[in-house]
This record gives structure tokens, sequence and C-alpha cells, in this order.
């Protein structure tokens, strides 16, 4: 399966048609560096509220309709948007534990990461400025690559 | 039914067999049942857990994914409300998010607990925690329980329906038959035709089958006892008909065991032994008790038969209780167990019979002395007992009378017989009373004369015979003289045995009868090898004849006054193949005397009238005499064979001429002179041979038919001008010559007396002067010398 899985990552790496390209980032003056996938789908499906740092993290979710949403929880755990819904309504009678933060709006999304401490989030990629650092990207750029693997 | 139901009844054995058979099987099967039904339920559990499991599954990743410990209750108690989960333990990792069990008090089996890792919902492969599940085992006990019951159920009711139903097949289909078969056997009768019935439905089964060979057991047995009932009344008929002729027997009949007694016995036994019937009821009579002669007999007699298991024949004689006696024939035959058939004969006349026939068989009925065949038993007796009791010997005497047959010829038969009886009386008186006395034949008698061995009691005892038999013997008044002959052999010097004693006892008295009668000769060995070396020659003659070994040689008889060969002398020589030519006077007297005369007389016949038929056709005129011997007159050669060998070659009877001698003469005047006319009735001449040197009785030359004379050669040889022999010699040619008799001269040797001869006016001449026999291939030219020699006087 995980090798099916690169396979399929690998396709809609070299697709030119998906422009839906989620990264996870955080607000840079966090310390937080770098997150791993397993890192990451912790955070946003709520098994931890933590991050290396010891702070807690809060994920923010883009709006439910969007298409940045199911592309990242496509990307990050195979499910679909309806299957993350599911899982959340499930835990939401019996549990503790609580969903990333909801937004309703785009905009939304960067306000609350650069306002929440220990916000996390995850963007389109051509939205990531100087005011947000990326912990995690699904398909690395080349020149970061190159960077980071002389 | 009842009867099927007993103990040993088929039914209530097979069901046994079936209940403990199928009780064997319940019982395997359950503890069968409870091995697998355990491990069966367990693994069901097993199943039913996981699939318990399955259903929580997505849940649990869920609730360990957020570590929700209230979810993970809520899934735990879920869990629990099976009864088949004891306890249920969820970790997250390390940490432990709920731990519930149903009952405290259960001990959870461990063993049996179910444990699956958790993964994440969102990462396969990645596990973050771990359920476990612990059955329960009280659960899992009752389902085992539960299958138990309802295995036991089920076998209970399946086997028991199997066993009915063996139980019906059983009665219907064997038991019902076999029983009514059974009642139908007791109340069947087979003599009077009653069968079995096949039970319906059972015509091919092996009921069916059993009932019918039943039948013709049946049927066989009821043959057999018709058969055997048939038997027995043929049995009983042939009973009654051996019982009438057991009981009517004139032979006694009975059985006696191995010890002697008499089992039972027929009247005429009873008869026969004396035997009062009252003593059969007894029983202990024994056939050895009686009162036999020799007893052993009976004893060897009883003990063969057992032991020879054959029949055996014993002749027996017995004293009767009544004093008689009489002579049993007895034939015991074994039957089987140790028992013997006897057949008794009386036989008493058979033996009277029989003794009267031995003593006369051994008795001379004319004398009332021993006969051959006694004394020969008589010598056989005393030899025996000189084997077992070897003392001086005996001595046996052979007594020839001296020319008998003459003497009866003369006064008859039965004066003879009166002689003979007188020889016997007086043998008696010179005799000891235990000495033997025998005849042996017509004048021939012989005594035996026990432990009597030296020579000179012996010479008294011939001597004393001699004279006692040499006393005149008065026959119708007027005395006859007789002489005997006597030969002695001695046992055991003589002979070893009867026959030898006797043949050398007759050797002897042959030699004394040859040196003139009237005296006594001792057997001398070289006698018997005399008589052995004759015995010989005689074989060799009789050979000699078969294989015409003899041949005839002539000697030429001279007519002296016409000075020519006029005939011959036919002579005969034997021509032995390895002794060579053999003379006459060495084999003529043998011949004589064994019978073969006759024979030899017979071929010469013959070979002298072929040759004459030869003669005659060569043209020689000459005449052929043979020689005759006494023997052969009248009935050796008879005139009839005479004239059969004439007529055969064709010769004139007047060519032939028959030599004879006085003794032919002497002999039998009778019956001489009838074949002498016989003889001459057919033109053959006959010639008085060897005249003058036996009784030479003028009285002949008339009473005979003769036509020639020939002067013996002893005359002849001696022949010298004025001497005896001279003058004897014309006496009897003149005398011949005056009764018209021919002479002829033997022995001629010298040219002297053949002129002698010539003077006196003898006839004829023959004799080594003028010609040796020569074989008749010789004779023409012998013949035609002589003819020329005497053709040219003084050659």
């Amino acid at each position: 399966m995980p090798t099916r899985l690169f396979f399929l990552l690998l396709l809609l790496a070299n697709c030119p048609t998906v422009d839906a390209e989620p990264v996870v980032v955080v607000a840079a003056q966090q310390a937080t560096e770098r997150l791993s996938r397993e890192e990451v789908a912790n955070i946003f499906l709520g098994r931890y509220r933590a991050l290396a740092s010891g702070l807690p993290a809060q994920p923010i979710d883009q709006p439910p309709a969007s298409a940045l949403r199911s592309a990242f929880y496509q990307q990050l755990v195979n499910k679909d948007t309806a299957s993350i819904n599911a899982y959340w309504s499930r835990l939401h009678f019996s549990g503790k534990a609580t969903p990333p933060l909801q937004t309703t709006e785009e905009n939304e999304v960067i306000r609350q990461l650069l306002s929440i401490p220990g916000g996390i989030a995850y963007v389109e990629r051509k939205q990531v400025d100087q005011r947000m650092r990326i912990v995690f990207e699904f398909m690395p750029r080349v020149t970061h690559e190159s960077r980071v693997n002389p | 039914m009842r009867a099927a139901l007993t103990r040993d009844g088929i039914l209530f054995r097979s069901i046994l067999v079936t209940l403990l058979a199928f009780a064997l099987v319940g019982f395997a099967t359950l503890a069968y049942t409870v091995q697998t039904a355990r491990s069966a339920a367990e693994e069901q559990s097993r199943v039913r857990l996981e699939q318990l499991l399955d259903t929580v599954q997505s849940t649990l990743r869920v609730a360990c994914f957020v570590k929700d410990q209230e979810l993970a209750r809520e899934v735990a108690s879920g869990l629990l409300s099976n009864t088949e989960v004891l306890r249920v333990t969820i970790h997250e990792g390390d940490n432990q998010l709920i731990d519930l069990q149903r009952r405290r008090t259960a001990r959870p089996d461990a063993a049996n607990a179910l444990e699956r890792s958790i993964h994440s919902p969102f990462i396969e492969g990645d596990v973050i925690g771990r359920v476990r599940l612990v059955p329960d085992p009280e659960a899992i006990a009752g389902q085992v329980r539960a299958e138990i019951i309802e295995r036991s159920l089920q076998l209970t009711w399946q086997l028991t329906l199997i066993a009915g139903a063996m139980v019906v097949t059983l009665l219907f289909f064997v038991i019902q038959p076999i029983s009514a078969i059974s009642t139908e056997l007791h109340r069947m009768d087979p003599t009077a035709g009653d069968r079995l019935q096949i039970p319906a439905g059972h015509a091919k089964t092996e009921i069916g089958r059993l009932v019918r060979d039943v039948n013709a057991l049946a049927g066989r047995l009821v043959h057999a006892l018709d058969e055997e009932h048939a038997l027995r009344l043929q049995r009983e008929i042939d009973e009654r008909k051996y019982h009438a002729i057991f009981d009517n027997a004139e032979s006694g009949i009975f059985i006696v065991d191995r010890d002697g007694r008499l089992a039972s016995w027929n009247p005429a036994l009873a008869r026969l032994f004396g035997i009062v019937v009252s003593e059969q009821a007894g029983g202990s009579m024994r056939l050895d008790a009686l009162r036999w002669d020799k007893p052993e007999i009976i004893a060897e007699l009883l003990d063969h038969a057992f032991t020879a298991r054959q029949p055996s024949t014993r002749e027996a004689c017995l004293e009767r209780t009544d004093g008689s006696r009489c002579w049993l024939d007895i034939v015991l035959s074994p039957v089987g167990d140790e028992l013997l058939q006897g057949i008794a004969h009386d036989i008493s006349e058979l033996k009277a019979a029989e003794a009267t026939a031995r003593r006369q068989a051994l008795i001379d009925p004319l004398t009332g002395l021993a006969n051959r065949a006694g004394l020969e038993q008589h010598l056989s007796n005393a030899i025996r007992q000189q084997h077992r009791q070897p003392g001086a010997g005996f001595t046996l005497i052979y007594i020839d009378l001296d020319r008998f047959r003459l003497i009866i010829e003369g006064i008859g038969v039965s004066a003879g017989d009166e002689i003979l009886r007188a020889v016997a009386g007086r043998l008696g008186t010179t005799v000891k009373h235990n000495d033997m006395l025998a005849r042996l034949s017509a004048d021939i008698f012989a005594v035996i004369l026990l432990a009597l061995h030296d020579d000179e009691t012996i010479g008294r005892v011939t001597e004393r015979i001699m004279a006692a038999l040499n006393q005149p013997y008065l026959v119708d008044g007027s005395p006859v003289q007789l002489s005997a002959s006597l030969g002695v052999t001695r046992f055991p010097d003589d002979g070893n045995d009867a026959p030898s004693l006797l043949r050398n006892a007759e050797l002897a008295c042959d030699k004394a009868k040859a040196g003139g009668g009237q005296r006594s000769e001792f057997f001398d060995p070289a006698l018997a090898e005399a008589a052995e070396q004759r015995r010989h020659m005689e074989n060799d003659l009789r050979q000699a004849l078969r294989e015409q070994q003899f041949e005839l040689f002539f000697q030429p008889i001279v007519d002296i006054a016409a000075g020519r060969v006029a005939g011959a002398e036919a002579l005969i020589r034997w021509r032995h193949p390895e002794r060579g030519l053999v003379p006459p006077d060495r084999f003529i007297p043998l011949i004589e005397q064994s019978g073969l005369i006759d024979g030899l007389g017979l071929w010469v016949l013959d070979d002298a009238c072929r040759q004459l038929a030869e003669w005659q056709r060569a043209g020689r005129p000459h005449y052929l005499s043979i020689n005759v011997s006494g023997r052969q007159i009248p009935h050796g050669l008879p005139p009839a064979a005479v004239a059969e060998a004439l007529a055969r070659h064709g010769i004139p009877a007047s060519r032939l001429a028959l030599e004879i001698t006085e003794g032919i003469l002497l002999a039998n005047i009778g019956e001489a002179q009838a074949w002498l006319q016989a003889v001459q009735a057919l033109g053959v001449r006959v010639y008085l041979d060897d005249f003058g040197t036996g009784y030479s009785s003028l009285s002949y030359l008339n009473r005979f038919p003769l036509d020639t004379l020939k002067i013996d050669r002893s005359f002849v040889q001696d022949m010298a001008t004025g001497n005896n022999a001279h003058s004897l010699v014309i006496a009897i040619v003149a005398m011949a010559r005056s009764v018209g008799l021919q002479v002829v001269a033997e022995g001629v040797e010298t040219a002297g007396q053949l002129e002698i001869l010539s003077a006196i006016g003898c006839q004829y001449a023959q004799g080594y002067y003028l010609s040796r026999p020569v074989t008749a291939a010789d004779f023409p030219e012998v013949a035609s010398e002589i003819d020329r020699r005497l053709a040219t006087p003084g050659a």
C-alpha cells in the first residue's frame, strides 16, 4: 500500500492540472522547523496537540468545501472529505478529542495562523510568504531538494 | 417365541451381542465427542470472537488513535455484552486504555486469550495499540456439555432403531423359520414319508436349502434303513440255513478261542469227540485237554493257526471217553476276534486203509518178504540209525538165482512161484531174526545183515545161503537144482546211501554171475569204475548211432575152385571221432547188452543192401554176408525188415547171407527155428559162423535150416598136412558135403593153407592171405587183384 501511495503521489505531482498544492505552515516566529507527515497527521486528526517544542499546537482547517482541504486530507491520509467528517462526527459524541479549528473562508486561515500561538495550518504553496514557514510539504521542490540533498 | 428368548436362544444372544456392540460404539463415540467437542467449541468461540473484533475494529482504531478512554470503554462494554467474552483489555501504545472483566471471580483462561494489534485508521501498517479478549471458559464448557448431550441422545435413538430392526429381522427371517422347522422335525416320521415344509418366502434362502438338505438326508437315511432291514432279514434266513447245516453236518464244526477253549460245537463234533451234550453249558471244555495221542500236535496246530492267520490242518488220534480211538483230520481257520473255526473229520477208516496200503506197498505178496521199496526204506532207516549211533555198520547181500528164467520155461510159472516161496523160506532160516529179507524182483533177493561187518563172518553167511539154496527143490515130485550168485556190499565202506549200496551189490553179483554163478563176490570199487566206463561207452555208442559213426568194411570170400572172388563178409567198424577206428570186439558186447544192437543191426542190414545194390549196378555178382547177434533174434531183426530192405534196394535175396552163431540156436530153440525158417523162406541164405568152437552138435545141422558152415579160423590156422586140425577140417568138409551144406574156411593166411583147402574140396576161403577187410571204395580194386592172383597159379 505505501508503494501504491507513492506512485499515486508521484502522478499527482507531475500532473500539471492539479493546481492545489497544500503545504503545512506555521507562523514564522514559531520555533518549529520541520514536521514529519506522521506528526502532521497526528496533529490534524486529533492524536496529539503538542509540538516538538512543547507548545500546544492548534491545527486550523480550511473551509469545509474548499478544494485545498480535500486535497490536503487526500494527500495526507488518503481519505476524502466525507470520511474525515465522519471521523470527527464519531469523536464528537464520545471523546475528548477536538477537531481542528474550523474556518469559514480562506483568508481567515492565515489570519488565525498568525494570531493563535501554536497555530498550524495548510495553505496553497503560492500563498506562502515571509510570515509563515513551511514545516511539511508533500512534494518538495526540486530546488529545495537539490539544496537539501547536494 | 418364548423359547427364542431363553438364555441360549439365538435372539437373546444376538440382542446381547448387539447391545454390547452398541454400548461399545456409543461409549467410543461419546469419548471421541468429548475429546473433539471441546476443541471444536474453543475453535468456534475463537472464530466468533474474531468476527466480534472485526465488527468493532474501526471504532477501536479511532479510540486508540485519539487515546479516547471513553470510546474504548464503550467498545469494551459492547464486547462484554457477548456472553462468551470474559474480559477485554485495550492498550494504546504502552498505555492501558481500558481493562474490563465481567465477573471478577472467574479465573480468566489466559491460554485461550485472543489478542489483536490495532492499526492507525489513517496510516496502514502503523500499529498504535492492541486489544485482548479473554473468552469465558464456562461458556465454552456449557457449549461442550450441550454438544455431548445432543450427540448422546442422537446416538441412543439411532442405535435403538437399528437394534430393533435387527431383532425384528432375526425374529422373522431366522428364528421363526428355525423354530417352525424344529417343531416340525419333532413331529416328523421320515419312515412314514413325512418331510419338512419350506417356510413361506424361504424357497431361495439358506433356510430353504437347509430344509431341502434335511429332507434329502432323511430320504437317504430311510433308504439305508430299508436296506439294512432287508439285509437283516436275509441274514436271519442265512443264519437259519447255516444253523441247519451246522446242526446236520456230518463233520464236526466248532469254534475255539486262543486258549483252546471250545466256544461252541455241533452235534457231529460231540459225537466225534464223545462229548456229553450237557457239558456245552459249562463252556470250559478245552480242545487241548482232550485225550490226544500227541497233545503237542494240537497245541502246535492252535498256535500255527493263530500266528500264521491262515487255515492249518493236522491229523491227530483221539481216545474218547468211552475208550474208543479215532483218527481226526482237524482244520482250523482264523475267523477274527481271537477265534478259530474248526472242522473235524473222522479219518479212522482212511487211516486204516492207508496203513494197509503202505504195508502192501512195501511187501512182496508172493513171499511175504519186503519188496524193493520196503528194502530201500529199511536201508534208509538203517543208514539213519548208523548216522545217529555209529556202530559196526551193516551188510547188504544181493542174491540172484542163476538161470532161473530157463528153469521157469521148463517147469512153468506156478512151479517157479513155489520155488521162489521155498527160496524165501530157506533164506529165513539162514539169517538172524532181526536181519532183513527182501525180494527185489522175480528171482532176485536181498538180505540185510545188521551189525555184521567182518569179511569172515560174512563169508560164512554167504556160504550158508548158497548151501541152503543149493539143496534140490521138489517140483511135482521131481527134484530141481538151483544155484545163486551173491553180491556183497558193506555200509559204510561200499556206499553211503541205499541206491549206491544196492547198485554196488548188484555189480558184485553181476561179477559173480559172470564168473559162472554159484559163488559170491564182495563189491570192489573197480567194479563201479568199470560200470562207470561202460556207461560212458554206452553214451558214446548212442551218439555214434545217431551220428552214423559206424562203417562197414568188406573181407572178400573166394570161390577156391573157380579161383575168383565170390562175395564178402561185411564187418562193422566204429570210426570214433577221437579214438579213430575201434574194432568190433571192443564195443559189440556192450552194444548187445545195452539194447543198441537192434538199431545197429538194422543199419547194417540197410547199408549192406545199399552196397549190394551198388555192386549190382557195377555188374559185380558178389554176395554179401552180415553178422547177426543172438540178441537180434527174433524181434531185433524181423524177417519182414529183411524183406523190406531187399525190396527197397532192389536186390535178389540170394545175394544176402546172414551169419549166425551156435549160441542163437542154443538160447531159444523154438524161436530161433521159426526165425531161420522165415528168413530162408525169403531166399536169404544162412551161415553158421565159428563152426567147431562150441558144441558143434551135428544135430543142429539137421534141425536148423542152414546153407553154409564157416569153419573157425583156429582149425584152419593150425592145419598142417596130417595133423588133427587137418583131419578135423577134412571131416567137417566131408560131413557138410554129405548133408548138402557148403563150407567157408576162415582165417586163411598162407598159400599153403589155401592149397590144402583146395585139395580137401572146401568151396570157399577167406582170410588175410587173400585180403584184410577193406572199405567199400577199395573193394573193387582188391577183388580184381585177388582174381588176377588166383588166375596165375604159384603167384
